[in-house]
């Protein structure tokens, strides 16, 4: 692979629990290029989220480094983690977390504004996503007003917003249809190649799974398999 | 400031409930507002009617003696200190007033009118003729308005005043004066001199009345008169100890009352940010995750409690002032001998007060907000997002 490596972890472990330990990692190494979309698949308690998590700066880990963009962030400053993840890292959960009372774009403006970007140009690069995501028509509407999967294109053009170098997304096709699910995809691919910017997804549906370049399969906390497709 | 963006909807989202809040806020803050101006009211009444009729400090004789003689040098030292603005010297005693078969006691107080005037405001109370009539030739007296009606003379009348050792004397009314309080009963003006000769003790009086221009600042003044002459100078707060010590303690104790009220309304405050933190759960999460710091979570959330407050305590201050205007117009009576002579509730409407009561509302409302602001600021993202 000829990309340049974004993420690197090195002897990764997550041990959970104070009696029983659980070790929901076990001494994974793994690399990520710069513009890879991939999947991380496994049966539940397999540690994918755990590791997306970590990857995240949403959790650290036991032992073992994670170093995004040249960056070990299993040593950065609380303030420093909250900043990398407005700016490097783009989220999507498989519910939405919308923000119910604020309508589209200003729920895409928002991770700008925590970014202290003036509220008119927030709002202008907010209208520019939620164009990309096919929602230019429907920028006033609330959560409550949108469909599931609409939701969802809200939620991946907010995950956007900030040009992240990478977009993690957690089962974010857990709550739709199939049909909905290929399109979300197939936008995500899109952006994808538009963008540069690294997309990592966890799933449990193989079939998804397939779409993307490459899938890092866990069990029990150690890969398995990592293949191209 | 994404924060107050977030603070505000938060809120607009929940009118019904946040309404509730606003208005246990609005009504504590009333509810203070009311009483607080009752006490003031109360209080600057009391101190009001004791500066008003007597005199702001006293001279009394020196101990053991009777006398203040010499009493145009102490008048002059008077007159010369600083906050001084008039002073009255008066010659006091008992005396028997006689008409055809009525006579009553009576304390017969020899003055010079324009002083006594300057002192105590007399003039004002007069209800028939004049004050300064006294001065005039002859022996005048002005008469106090019920000692007069139980004697049952009216003016130009002549009375007989007598006193043991002393040769009974007649005096013309030229006066009646009500002052409005027990000592209307007995009182009686006559001018010093003839007072003095009447009771054979020229040149002397029995005490010297001083009006201040600061009533508060009395204390330092009546210290520095006792001190350098000798004499025994009583301020009216010193008179009047017993009743302000006991205004002093009820307030202390009504305090207590107030952060009770308070306390309420701060609990509804602190229900629905509760409340609300329990319901966006997953949304502080997703905050989190894309980079909102814990401070700014937290500040989210007590925002919220202050924009709450200070809708409740706006709102509360102006139902307060309008009820304090609605309480002075229509008069509400009190039993008179249980309230110091008062014969309605006063009400004084004070900013500090307001300022008080608002403040005192704020903070604790603030207050409030803090632990559930702080549970969430202190939530795990993962566990938050995955809440739903």
């Amino acid at each position: 692979m000829s990309k340049e490596n974004i993420i690197q972890i090195t002897d990764l472990t997550k041990v959970y629990g104070d009696g029983v330990k659980i070790k929901a990692l076990d001494n994974v190494n793994l690399t990520i290029g710069r513009g890879e979309f991939m999947a991380i698949v496994g049966p539940s308690g397999s540690g994918k989220s755990t590791l997306l998590n970590m990857i995240g700066i949403l959790d650290t880990p036991t032992s073992g480094t994670i170093t995004l963009d040249r960056v070990d962030i299993t040593k950065a400053s609380e303030k420093e983690r909250s900043k990398m993840r407005n700016q490097k890292l783009g989220f999507i959960f498989q519910y939405h977390h919308l923000l119910p009372d604020f309508n589209a774009v200003e729920n895409v403006m928002m991770p700008l504004l925590i970014n202290g970007i003036k509220p008119s140009n927030a709002r202008a690069k907010a209208h520019t996503m939620l164009k990309e995501v096919g929602l230019g028509e429907r920028v006033n509407h609330r959560p409550k007003q949108l469909s599931g999967g609409e939701n969802q294109r809200v939620a991946i053009a907010r995950a956007l917003a900030n040009s992240p170098d990478i977009v993690i997304g957690d089962e974010l096709t857990g709550n739709l249809d199939s049909g909905t699910s290929e399109k979300i995809y197939e936008l995500l691919r899109k952006l994808n190649r538009e963008h540069d910017q690294t997309f990592i997804l966890v799933t449990h549906d193989e079939r998804m799974a397939e779409k993307t370049e490459r899938i890092i399969r866990l069990v029990d906390g150690k890969i398995t398999e990592d293949k191209s497709t | 400031m994404f924060e107050i963006n977030i603070a505000l909807r938060n809120i607009k989202a929940r009118r019904r409930q946040t309404t509730f809040s606003v208005i246990a806020v609005a009504l504590s803050v009333a509810i203070i507002i009311v009483s607080m101006s009752m006490l003031t009211g109360f209080r600057e009444n009391i101190i009001e009617t004791t500066i008003e009729n007597q005199a702001h400090i006293m001279v009394l004789p020196k101990e053991n003696e009777d006398y203040i003689s010499l009493y145009y040098g102490l008048e002059g030292f008077i007159r010369e200190q600083e906050g001084v603005a008039a002073v009255s010297s008066y010659y006091k005693g008992n005396a028997a007033i006689q008409y055809r078969h009525n006579v009553e006691g009576a304390v017969l107080s020899g003055v010079r009118p324009v002083d006594e005037d300057r002192v105590l405001n007399v003039k004002k109370d007069m209800i028939a003729g004049e004050f300064e009539s006294i001065t005039r030739s002859g022996n005048r007296i002005i008469l106090g308005s019920k000692l007069a009606d139980k004697l049952e003379v009216g003016m130009d009348d002549t009375v007989t005043v007598s006193f043991p050792g002393s040769k009974p004397s007649d005096f013309k009314i030229t006066g009646i004066i009500q002052r409005g309080t027990s000592a209307d009963e007995t009182l009686a003006y006559a001018n010093l001199e003839q007072v003095q000769d009447f009771y054979g003790k020229s040149g002397i009086v029995t005490g010297i009345g001083i009006r201040v221009s600061d009533v508060y600042a009395v204390e330092p003044l009546a210290d520095r008169i006792e001190l350098e002459t000798g004499y025994d100078a009583e301020s009216w707060m010193e008179q009047s100890s017993e009743i302000l010590n006991l205004l002093d303690t009820q307030k202390q104790f009504v305090f207590i009352f107030y952060l009770m009220i308070f306390a309420i309304s701060g609990f509804s405050i602190a229900n629905i940010l509760t409340m609300i933190v329990m319901e966006k759960v997953g949304e502080i999460g997703m905050l989190l995750a894309m980079g909102t710091s814990r401070k700014s979570i937290l500040g989210i959330f007590l925002l919220e409690a202050g924009i709450l407050g200070i809708i409740g305590v706006i709102i509360g201050t102006v139902l307060g002032y309008v009820s304090c205007i609605l309480l002075i117009s229509y008069t509400i009576p009190v039993p008179p001998e249980m309230y110091f002579g008062l014969d309605h509730l006063p009400i004084r409407i004070a900013p500090k007060n307001f300022l008080t009561a608002g403040t005192f509302s704020m903070i604790i409302n603030i207050l409030a907000g803090i632990n559930p602001a702080r549970r969430a600021s202190k939530m795990d993202p993962v566990e938050a997002i995955h809440s739903v």
